[in-house]
């Protein structure tokens, strides 16, 4: 009868475990998934592989490990030539001013998790930081 | 036994009947002339007769990637497929263009077919911008032509002719309003399908379409 009971108790406790930030991460990465796919799919395409030489992909990009910049560069747009895994791409990004810092912090912790090394979400406070501090790319 | 034979009779029937019926309507697929048509009245042997007159692409004058003046006559007896995009369209324009890359593959090499993509921001889009483009997005050669020139000339024969919305209009992203159509032209300068460049099933339509026009002049 103990037995039963530890193990309930013992998943409960994992489950509850879950609740905080876990359940968070999920719930950024949905959020995050459907903005991508408003903003950044066009061009990135749904996989993150970017298309052709005329937009480069995330997947594997180096860029992915420096949140801060994937957030100014959500929010600013990019100019100017870049290499991405060996190849050279120079077409600007468009700047997306009207996404709110709640809605960039779902975008990164999405790309990052998704991309990226990540296994939780990006908190808004980091994003609120990286956007004060964004220089020009 | 007689009762039988009659049943298996009729049924033998019916079902030739379906089909015949079937295969009959499969000889039939055409695709429909689009667009708006004039009925004028002309006279033939001393006759008055009533002839319509369907809307059609009229001749032109623009510049490709490689920096030719092009006309008409680079899509004379070929059927063509004709979008509206610029460069720098940060919305529909990567999904039209990654959609008709599929359309590009499927017909590339066939002597038969042409793609003209126009592009409505020609101040910025001039054949060097449209040939990086090009090359960038992987196509080579005269098959698929990105074509510049007078602004007023390409908004007037995509809104008149090609039937699709072109605008400039500073509130839409990247300035400029558009439509995702992709638009099927016959030999005889006809439209004959209009499809949603922006989605899978309407990339498919159309590249099963081209094939139903082809098979029009395999006759």
């Amino acid at each position: 009868m103990t037995k039963p009971a530890i193990l309930l108790l013992f998943i409960t406790t994992m489950f509850a475990c879950k609740s905080a930030s876990e359940l968070k991460s999920e719930q950024y990465f949905v959020e995050g998934y459907q903005l991508y796919t408003t903003y950044c799919a066009n061009c990135h395409q749904a996989d993150g592989k970017g298309m052709s030489n005329l937009y480069p992909p995330l997947v594997n990009s180096s860029i992915l490990k420096d949140k801060s910049a994937v957030a100014c560069i959500i929010r600013n747009g990019m100019k100017g030539t870049i290499l991405v895994n060996g190849k050279e791409f120079n077409r600007p990004m468009p700047a997306n001013p009207k996404l709110t810092e709640i809605e960039i912090a779902e975008l990164v912790s999405f790309v990052s998790m998704k991309w990226g090394k990540d296994s939780l979400y990006t908190p808004i406070e980091a994003v609120q930081t990286a956007l004060k501090n964004c220089k020009a790319y | 036994m007689r009762q039988v034979k009659k049943a298996v009779h009729i049924y033998t029937f019916v079902l030739t009947a379906l089909i015949s019926s079937l295969i009959g309507c499969k000889d039939e697929r055409k695709l429909p002339i689009l667009g708006e048509r004039d009925v004028v009245k002309k006279t033939v042997d001393g006759k008055e007769v009533v002839d319509t007159v369907y809307n059609a692409i009229p001749d032109f004058t623009f510049v490709n990637q490689q920096g030719d003046t092009v006309s008409e006559k680079i899509v004379e007896g070929k059927i063509y497929v004709a979008d509206f995009f610029f460069t720098t369209c940060p919305t529909i324009c990567p999904i039209m263009k990654r959609q008709m890359v599929k359309v590009y593959n499927q017909y590339k090499g066939n002597p038969d077919v042409m793609i003209l993509s126009h592009s409505i921001d020609p101040d910025h889009d001039t054949p060097q911008v449209l040939k990086k483009f090009a090359t960038d997005l992987g196509v080579e050669g005269n098959q698929w032509q990105f074509l510049t020139g007078e602004k007023e000339k390409i908004y007037e024969i995509g809104q008149q002719h090609y039937m699709t919305t072109v605008k400039e209009d500073k509130t839409a992203d990247g300035g400029y309003l558009h439509s995702g159509a992709f638009v099927l032209i016959d030999k005889e300068k006809h439209v004959r399908g209009m499809y949603d460049g922006t989605t899978e099933e309407g990339t498919q339509k159309l590249i099963a379409d081209i094939k139903i026009l082809l098979d029009e002049y395999k006759q």
